[in-house]
C-alpha cells in the first residue's frame, strides 16, 4: 500500500471510529429508532448511519462491534418484535443486519439468536404484508448482498427463489439490485467454494453457483420472454464484471441457446444480445478465443438492425485485439448510413463510395433513412459513435477520413437545405433532414473531432463554405451555432497549419475575412447565448492563432475588436464576463504585442484597462468581476502589466478593490494575483531562481529581503493576506495561508524558524501575540484588527517580518484544510442530530428549498 | 395505446427529496424536472440516470427535458445531467426560471466548493453552458418540440416563474404540475389551468393532508417576532438562499417598516438583491395583480429600508435585521454572523426554510443549544431560534380544485409521503371517479388510454359511401369501409382501388380451396351433373350455373370434379371460394357433405 493510501485509510479509520461519545449515544439512538411512537427519522439520517456502520464493519471484522454495542442486536430484536414497523425502519434494519453479518464472526454472533433467519428467512418480512413495500424488498436484497462475503452466508442462502422472483420486481431499483446480487453470489460462490479449476470436461459447480446456473439455463429455455430477458441481463453484467476463465465454461453451456435467439428472433431482446456480446468481446476470456464466439458476433452484426448493432459495432472497433473480418463487419455497420448519404446525394456513376459493395447491404439502411421516424435517430446514433471513435487518441482501425468528411458536409447541406439532390432517396432524406437540429449538432461534433485527423485537406474549401453558411444563416439555432463555432475554430487552426506548409495564404485570408465578417454580425445578436458563444469563439481563436500574422491582420482590420469592447457593457452578466476574457486576450495582440500592427489605432489601452478596473469594482455580478481578476492575473503572469503602469501600483490598486468583494471567488482570484506578484518580485530580486520554490539559504541577502518586504508592504500585500486568513469563506483563508507559507520560506530558513517561534512574545508586543492567539485558536469568525487602534501595522516591514516568523502557519494550514463540514460529517454529530429530532413533531422537511 | 410514468426519486420508497420523472407518451420520452437532493454530499444527491435507458445515449432516448421552476430539488441536477452525464437535447423552462435558475445553481455551487473543495461537482462554466441550451417559453404558448410533440406552460404560483406543463402528442396528453399553489400570496397569484382534459394529471402532493394555518397568520407571526426583537434592541438574522423566499420576506418587512415607521436598519448580505429585484421587475407580469397595480405608482421591489450589508456592520451596536446566505447556516456569511450573535439572548435567528442534517441550521432547529464548532470550540446558542415556513404548496383542497379545473382521466400523485397520499387518493377516486396512482420511486406506472385518432377520408370514398346510405349525421357514428393507408405519421381511408393506384400495387385475389370426397362410381361429368341438379334444387336464391368446361359456379364459388387417382369409385370435388362469400360457403358445404 502506498504511503498516501495508508494515510487516507488511517484518517478514515480515525474519522469513523467508534468514539466513547458515540458508544454512549448509540443505545439511545437505537432505542429511539425502534420506538414506533417516534416520528420516522429523516431518510438521509438513516442512510448516513448505514454509511458509518459500513465503515466500522469494514475496518474491523471481529465481533467487537456487536459485543461492545449490544444495543445493535437489541435494536434488531425489538424491530422484529414490532407488529407493524415502519417500512423505512424495517428496510434500515435489514440493511444494517446485512452490513454487520458481512464478517463471519459477526454473522455467527447474530445467528446465535437466529436474528438473520428471522429477518431474511421464510417467516420474516418476505412473507408479511410489509413485503408489499418496495423499500422493504430493496432493504432485503441489499442486506443479503452485504453479507455475502463468506461461506456460512452462502449456505444460509440455500434457496434463491426469492431473488429469482425479485429480478422481475415492479420496482426497477429492486429488480436491478436482485440481478446484481445474483451476479455477486455466482462469482463469489465459484471463487470461494470451487475446489478445483472448472473446465468443460470436469465441471463441478459449487452448490450456490449450480443453483443460479441452472436457473439461467432453465429461463433461457423457457417460453417466457421476461425470464429470458432477465437472464440475458444477468449474463451481461456477469461477463462485464467477472473475467475469470470459468465464465467460458458457463458460456459454452448456453451458447447454442443464445445463438438461437439471434437467428430465430422469437424473443425481442436484440439490444440485450448486443450488450451481452459486447461485454463478452471486452472480456479477455472471450476475445482471445478463436472461432465460434467471433462467428456469433459477426452474425449479430449482420442480423441486427443498424440501430441495434451500432453500440456493438463501436465497442468492437475500440478493441485492439479482434479478428480483422469482424472489424470490417463492424466498420460496415457504422459507415453504411454515411455511405448511403453519399450515394443519395450523387449521380450513380460519379459516386466513389465509402464501402465496398460486396460487404454492404444498403437496402435496410436506405429504408431506415427514408423514413421520417427513423432517419434522424439512425444518423444521430451513427454520428455519436463516430465521434466516440474519433475521440480516441489511437484508433485501432483506419477510417476513410476524406469520404467521411464529404458525407458530413452532405448531411449538413441536407439539414440547411443547400442540397436538393435529384435522386429519389436523396430528395426524401433532404426533406426529412431540413432544419433538423439534432442531426446538425451531432454532425458538427463529428466535424470538430475530424479536424484532428490528417487526410481531409482536399475538401477544406467546401467545408468552410458549409461552416460559413451555418454561421451566417438566421435559421441556425443558438445551440447549433455554438457547435458550428467549435468546429470552425478547430478547422481554422488546421487551415493555418496547412497554409504554413503549402503557402496558400490567399485562401486562408479570404476565409478569415469571411469569418470575422459573420462574427461581427453575431456579436450584435439580440440573443445573449449567441453573443456569448461568439465571444468564447473569439477567445479560443486568439489563444490558438495569435502568433499568426494573417490572423492578427484580419482580426484587427475588422470591426470585431471594437464590438467586443462594446460588449463590456452588455446587460447580460455572462456576456460581460466573456467580453472581459475576450478583451483581455485581444490585448495580447494589440497593447502588449511587441510589434502590434495597429498600435493606438482603434483601441485605447488606458480606456480599456480603466473599463476593466471599473467592472472589477462596480459590476453587480460575480462572473464579470471574476473574469477581470483572472485576466489581470494572466497579464501579470505574462509580464504585460509593466507596460501599463508600475506593477506594484497596479497590484496595490487591484488588491484594494477586491479585498472587500462579496464574492469569495473574486477574493481568491485576488490572492492568485498576489501569489504571482510575490513570486515574480522574489525572482526579480534574485532571492529565488524558480518562481515557486523556496530558497534553501534564505538569508542570502538581507538588503534584498528588506527591499522585498518594503515592496510587499507598499503594495498592501500583507494586509490583504492576513485579513484573508480570517475570511469567512474557507478557500480564501486556505489560499492566503499557502501564499504566506511560501513567502515565509523566503525570509526564514526552516532551521531558524523553530527557535524564533519558541521565544514567546516577540518584540512587537501585544499586537503580534494577539494575532497569533486569534489565528492560532482558529477563531476565524473574529474580525481582524484594523490598522488604526491597537492593531498590527501592516505597512511596517519590520513588524511583518516578525509576524511571519511568529505565527505557526503550519498549524493554521492544517486547521484550515480540515474541511469545514468535518463536524457536520462526524458520526457523533449525526447521532446527536437523530436524538435531537426525537420528540419534535414539527415537520420541516416538507418545505421546499 | 398507453403512457407510462417512472419516478427517479431517491431510494426505493416514496421519499421526497428531488424530483425527476420520466414520462413516455405515444412513443415520446420526456423528463420532467431534474432535481438534486441537498441532504447528501455524494453521488446520491443526483438521480441515477443510468436507469433511464439501458441501451443507447440519453440524448437519443429523451425528446426533451422540462423544468417546472427554479428550486434546486427541481433543477439542481440539470448542469450535471447536461454537462457531465452528456445529455445534449433540448431543455425547456419559462423565461423567469431561465433567468433565476443559474443564480441559485451558482449560489449552491459556491457553497459546495467552499465547504469541501469538491471536484465532482459542476463548474460555473458548466452552469452557463447548460443555460445556453435552454429554450425559454412563455405562458400559454404552444411550443412545438418536434412535429408530433408539443408543450404548453400554465401559471403555477409557488415561486416566480413556476409553471405547470401540458405535454401533448397527437390527442394524448399529460399535465405535470410541478409545485403549485392554489391561493394567491403576497407577491404571486394562484395557479390556473384550462379544462384541457389530459389523459393523466401528475400532481405534487407535498401538503396532501397537512392542514396549515393561513399564510397571512404566519406572516403576522413573523413580523411580530421581528418587531419584538428589534424593539428590545436585539439583532435578527434570517439565513436565506439568494433568491425566492428572500424577496418575499423583503417585501413583507419593507411594507411593515414603512407602516410602523421603524428605523432599525435592514441589510441584505449577498449583493444579489439588485439582481433579484431586477428580475422581479423584469417579470412583473408573473407576480400577482396587487403588485402589478402597485407597480404603476411605485416598484415594490425598490426597497427604501433594505441596504447592502458590509461585514463590518455585524459588530455595530443596536438592533438590525440581516438577510444572509447560505440558508442552512452551513458556511460563509450567515454562519459567521450567527457565531457573533448566538451568545446574546436578545438576538434571534429565523430559519425560513428546510435545513439538511448536519448543518448548524438543522441542529438549532432540532433544539441543540451547545454546538461543537471547528477547533473543538463549543458555541453556546442563547439567541432565540424560530422556524417559519412560508412555502407555498397546494393543500388537499387546492389539489382537488385543480383536478376539477383540468378534468383529467387519471391522476398520479408524486412528491409526497405514501401514508398521506393514500387518504387523498381515495378522496380523488370517490369524487371524480378517476383512477389515482401513487407509485414508489423506481416503479413504472402504465396507464392505458383510448386515443381517438383522426383519419382523413378521400372524397371519392365518402361520396360512394353516402350514395349507398344516409347522409352523415354528427350524432350517429357510421361504419365506413375502405383501405387504411398509414404513411408518414398520417392516416387516410381510401377506396381499395385508389389505394392500389397510389401504392402502385397490382390487385390479387385470395381464394380458399377445399376437397370433398364423394363415393360415386359414375363418370365425372355425371357426378357434376348430379351435384349441379342437387344444388340448383336447394339453393334457389342463388345463381347456380353449369359451365361448358364442366365446372359449376354458385355465385363466385367454383366447383370441379375429378376422379380419385387410386380409387375410381371416389370422386373428388374441388371447391374454391373467395373470403367474401362467408355464409354461402357454409350452406354449400352442408349440402355437399350431406
Amino acid at each position: 500500500m502506498s504511503v498516501q493510501l495508508s494515510w487516507f485509510v488511517a484518517r478514515a479509520r480515525r474519522r469513523f471510529a467508534m468514539s466513547r461519545e458515540c458508544s454512549l449515544l448509540l443505545p439511545r439512538v437505537c432505542a429511539a429508532l425502534a420506538d414506533p411512537r417516534q416520528p420516522g427519522s429523516d431518510d438521509t439520517c438513516l442512510e448516513k448511519l448505514l454509511d458509518w456502520f459500513r465503515h466500522l464493519a469494514a475496518f474491523d471484522p471481529t465481533e467487537k462491534l456487536v459485543q461492545d454495542n449490544p444495543c445493535l442486536t437489541e435494536f434488531i430484536t425489538s424491530v422484529l418484535a414490532l407488529p407493524e414497523p415502519s417500512p423505512s425502519i424495517l428496510s434500515f434494519t435489514l440493511r444494517l443486519a446485512g452490513i454487520l453479518a458481512a464478517s463471519e464472526n459477526r454473522f455467527q454472533h447474530l445467528q446465535q439468536e437466529k436474528l438473520l433467519v428471522r429477518l431474511f428467512g421464510r417467516d420474516g418480512p418476505l412473507n408479511s404484508a410489509m413485503w408489499e413495500d418496495a423499500s422493504v424488498r430493496s432493504g432485503w436484497v441489499e442486506g443479503v448482498h452485504s453479507m455475502m462475503h463468506h461461506q456460512p452466508a452462502l449456505h444460509f442462502l440455500c434457496n434463491g427463489d426469492v431473488i429469482f422472483t425479485l429480478q422481475g420486481d415492479p420496482s426497477l431499483f429492486v429488480a436491478s439490485a436482485a440481478s446484481q446480487l445474483l451476479v455477486h453470489v455466482l462469482t463469489f460462490s465459484v471463487e470461494a467454494e470451487a475446489t478445483k479449476p472448472l473446465s468443460t470436461k470436469d465441471c463441478d459447480w459449487p452448490a450456490s453457483a449450480q443453483m443460479i446456473i441452472k436457473h439461467i439455463e432453465d429461463s433461457l429455455q423457457s417460453s417466457s420472454a421476461s425470464h429470458i430477458k432477465q437472464s440475458l441481463k444477468l449474463l451481461t453484467s456477469l461477463f462485464g464484471s467477472c473475467h475469470a476463465t470459468w465464465t467460458e465454461v458457463l458460456w459454452l453451456g448456453i451458447a447454442k441457446q443464445i445463438e438461437s435467439f439471434l437467428t430465430e428472433e422469437t424473443v425481442q431482446a436484440q439490444h440485450m444480445l448486443a450488450n451481452l456480446l459486447l461485454n463478452m468481446a471486452w472480456s479477455p476470456v472471450f476475445c482471445d478465443t478463436e472461432g465460434s464466439f467471433w462467428a456469433l458476433v459477426t452474425s449479430a452484426l449482420e442480423r441486427l438492425t443498424p440501430v441495434q448493432a451500432g453500440p456493438l459495432a463501436v465497442g468492437i472497433l475500440r478493441l485492439y485485439k479482434c479478428p480483422q473480418d469482424v472489424r470490417i463487419q463492424a466498420l460496415t455497420v457504422l459507415l453504411q448510413p454515411m455511405d448511403c448519404i453519399l450515394r443519395a446525394a450523387s449521380q450513380p456513376l460519379e459516386y466513389t463510395g465509402l464501402l465496398d459493395e460486396s460487404v454492404s447491404d444498403p437496402i435496410t439502411v436506405e429504408s431506415l433513412l427514408s423514413s421520417k421516424s427513423s432517419c434522424a435517430s439512425l444518423l444521430c446514433q451513427t454520428l455519436a459513435h463516430l465521434e466516440e471513435l474519433l475521440s480516441l487518441i489511437r484508433l485501432p482501425v483506419d477510417l476513410p477520413y476524406t469520404s467521411l468528411l464529404r458525407s458530413l458536409i452532405t448531411i449538413l447541406q441536407f439539414c440547411n437545405g443547400f442540397l436538393s439532390p435529384a435522386s429519389p432517396l436523396g430528395s426524401t432524406i433532404s426533406r426529412i433532414l431540413i432544419n433538423c437540429f439534432r442531426v446538425q449538432r451531432s454532425a458538427l461534433d463529428v466535424l470538430a473531432a475530424l479536424s484532428e485527423r490528417k487526410g481531409c485537406d482536399t475538401l477544406i474549401g467546401s467545408l468552410f463554405d458549409v461552416l460559413l453558411a451555418y454561421l451566417e444563416s438566421p435559421n441556425t439555432s443558438p445551440t447549433v451555432l455554438k457547435k458550428t463555432f467549435q468546429a470552425t475554430s478547430k478547422w481554422l487552426v488546421r487551415l493555418q497549419e496547412l497554409s504554413c506548409s503549402n503557402s496558400q495564404w490567399q485562401q486562408t485570408e479570404k476565409i478569415l475575412e469571411d469569418v470575422f465578417l459573420v462574427l461581427q454580425k453575431r456579436l450584435c445578436s439580440p440573443c445573449w447565448e449567441v453573443r456569448d458563444s461568439s465571444l468564447e469563439f473569439l477567445t479560443v481563436l486568439i489563444k490558438c492563432l495569435r502568433d499568426q500574422d494573417e490572423f492578427r491582420q484580419s482580426l484587427l482590420s475588422s470591426e470585431v475588436p471594437r464590438l467586443t469592447e462594446n460588449l463590456l457593457e452588455d446587460p447580460e452578466s455572462y456576456v460581460r464576463a466573456s467580453a472581459v476574457t475576450a478583451v483581455g486576450h485581444l490585448a495580447f495582440i494589440t497593447y502588449f504585442a511587441p510589434e502590434s500592427p495597429v498600435i493606438g489605432n482603434q483601441c485605447n489601452k488606458e480606456n480599456t484597462v480603466a473599463k476593466l478596473q471599473e467592472i472589477l469594482s462596480t459590476d453587480s455580478e460575480g462572473f464579470p468581476r471574476r473574469a477581470v481578476i483572472s485576466i489581470f492575473t494572466k497579464w501579470l503572469r505574462q509580464g504585460c502589466t509593466g507596460q501599463l503602469e508600475d506593477t506594484e501600483q497596479f497590484v496595490s490598486r487591484v488588491i484594494q478593490t477586491v479585498e472587500h468583494d462579496l464574492d469569495w471567488e473574486v477574493r481568491r482570484g485576488g490572492l492568485e494575483l498576489v501569489e504571482v506578484f510575490c513570486s515574480q518580485t522574489v525572482c526579480q530580486l534574485g532571492l529565488s531562481e524558480c518562481p515557486y520554490a523556496p530558497v534553501s539559504s534564505a538569508v542570502s541577502s538581507s538588503i534584498h529581503q528588506n527591499e522585498l518586504l518594503q515592496i510587499f508592504c507598499r503594495a498592501k500585500v500583507f494586509s490583504f493576506l492576513f485579513r484573508s486568513l480570517c475570511d469567512c469563506d474557507k478557500p480564501v483563508g486556505q489560499r492566503a495561508c499557502d501564499i504566506l507559507l511560501g513567502l515565509r520560506d523566503n525570509f526564514y530558513p526552516v532551521s531558524t524558524l523553530k527557535d524564533s517561534q519558541g521565544t514567546g512574545d516577540s518584540p512587537a508586543g501585544r499586537g503580534i501575540a494577539w494575532l497569533q492567539r486569534t489565528l492560532g485558536q482558529g477563531s476565524l469568525a473574529q474580525n481582524f484588527p484594523t490598522d488604526d487602534g491597537n492593531g498590527v501595522d501592516f505597512q511596517d516591514p519590520e513588524s511583518m517580518m516578525i509576524v511571519l516568523g511568529t505565527i505557526d502557519l503550519e498549524e493554521l494550514h492544517d486547521e484550515l484544510n480540515k474541511s469545514s463540514d468535518h463536524m457536520e460529517k462526524s458520526p457523533q454529530s449525526l447521532l446527536q442530530d437523530i436524538l435531537a429530532t426525537v420528540g419534535t413533531t414539527e415537520e420541516n422537511e416538507a418545505d421546499c428549498y | 395505446s398507453y403512457l407510462s410514468v417512472f419516478c427517479l426519486g431517491p431510494g426505493a420508497g416514496q421519499d421526497v427529496g428531488r424530483s425527476c420523472i420520466l414520462v413516455s407518451i405515444a412513443g415520446k420520452n420526456v423528463m420532467l424536472d431534474c432535481g438534486m437532493h441537498m441532504g447528501y454530499n455524494d453521488d446520491r444527491r443526483f438521480p441515477d440516470f443510468s436507469y433511464i435507458t439501458q441501451n443507447g445515449r440519453l440524448t437519443d432516448f429523451l425528446d426533451c427535458v422540462i423544468i417546472s421552476h427554479f428550486h434546486l430539488d427541481h433543477c439542481g441536477a440539470l448542469p450535471y445531467f447536461s454537462e457531465m452525464v452528456g445529455y445534449d437535447g433540448p431543455i425547456y423552462m419559462t423565461h423567469p426560471t431561465k433567468a433565476i435558475c443559474p443564480i441559485l445553481l451558482e449560489d449552491y455551487r459556491k457553497i459546495t466548493v467552499d465547504k469541501k473543495g469538491e471536484t465532482n461537482f459542476f463548474t460555473s462554466q458548466m452552469i452557463k453552458d447548460c443555460m445556453k441550451k435552454v429554450v425559454a417559453v412563455h405562458l400559454h404558448q404552444t411550443v412545438q418540440v418536434d412535429e408530433e410533440l408539443e408543450i404548453k406552460a400554465y401559471y403555477a404560483g409557488h415561486v416566480l416563474g413556476a409553471a405547470m406543463f401540458q405535454i401533448k402528442v397527437g390527442c394524448e396528453s399529460v399535465v405535470y404540475t410541478g409545485d403549485y399553489n392554489m391561493t394567491p400570496d403576497r407577491h404571486l397569484g394562484a395557479a390556473w389551468i384550462d379544462k384541457c382534459r389530459p389523459d393523466l394529471l401528475i400532481s405534487e402532493s407535498t401538503y396532501a393532508t397537512t392542514i396549515r394555518d393561513s399564510k397571512r397568520c404566519r406572516e403576522r407571526d413573523f413580523l411580530k417576532k421581528v418587531h419584538e426583537t428589534v424593539e428590545r434592541g436585539g439583532k435578527v438574522l434570517i439565513p436565506v438562499f439568494a433568491l425566492g423566499r428572500a424577496q418575499e420576506l423583503c417585501i413583507l418587512l419593507e411594507t411593515f417598516w414603512e407602516r410602523m415607521n421603524l428605523k432599525a436598519p435592514i441589510y441584505f448580505s449577498t449583493g444579489l438583491t439588485e439582481k433579484a429585484n431586477h428580475y422581479y421587475k423584469l417579470f412583473i407580469t408573473w407576480t400577482n395583480q396587487k403588485i402589478r397595480k402597485t407597480f404603476v405608482q411605485r416598484n415594490m421591489f425598490e426597497f427604501k429600508h433594505i441596504k447592502a450589508f458590509d461585514r463590518a456592520f455585524a459588530d455595530n451596536p443596536g438592533p438590525m435585521v440581516v438577510f444572509a446566505t447560505p440558508g442552512m447556516l452551513h458556511a460563509g456569511q450567515s454562519l459567521q454572523i450567527f457565531r457573533k450573535w448566538a451568545g446574546n439572548e436578545k438576538n434571534m435567528v429565523i430559519m425560513p426554510g428546510y435545513c439538511v442534517q448536519g448543518t448548524v441550521g438543522h441542529k438549532i432547529l432540532s433544539g441543540q443549544r451547545k454546538l461543537e464548532m471547528e477547533g473543538r470550540q463549543i458555541l453556546e446558542v442563547k439567541m432565540q431560534v424560530e422556524y417559519m415556513s412560508f412555502s407555498a404548496h397546494a393543500d388537499a383542497k387546492g389539489i382537488m380544485q385543480l383536478i376539477r379545473q383540468a378534468e383529467p382521466r387519471n391522476v398520479l400523485l408524486v412528491h409526497g409521503e405514501a401514508k398521506k397520499m393514500e387518504f387523498l387518493k381515495q378522496k380523488i377516486e370517490q369524487e371524480f371517479h378517476v383512477n389515482c396512482y401513487m407509485p414508489a420511486n423506481g416503479e413504472t406506472t402504465t396507464i392505458f388510454t383510448n386515443p381517438s385518432i383522426p383519419v382523413d377520408i378521400s372524397l371519392g370514398l365518402l361520396k360512394r359511401e353516402t350514395a349507398i346510405g344516409l347522409l352523415p349525421d354528427v350524432k350517429k357514428p357510421k361504419l365506413m369501409h375502405g383501405t387504411l393507408i398509414m404513411k408518414d405519421n398520417s392516416f387516410r381511408l381510401v377506396s381499395p382501388e385508389q389505394a392500389l393506384k397510389e401504392l402502385g400495387l397490382a390487385e390479387h385475389q385470395l381464394r380458399f380451396t377445399c376437397r370433398v370426397h364423394i363415393q360415386d362410381p359414375r363418370k365425372e361429368h355425371e357426378t357434376v351433373l348430379r351435384v349441379y341438379n342437387h344444388l340448383k334444387g336447394v339453393l334457389k336464391d342463388y345463381s347456380v350455373q353449369h359451365l361448358p368446361d364442366g365446372s359449376i359456379t354458385v355465385e363466385s364459388i367454383l366447383i370441379q370434379a375429378t376422379a380419385h387417382s387410386e380409387d375410381q369409385g371416389t370422386k373428388v370435388l374441388l371447391v374454391s371460394w373467395t373470403y367474401q362469400v362467408g355464409i354461402l360457403e357454409n350452406i354449400l358445404f352442408k349440402h355437399l357433405c350431406s
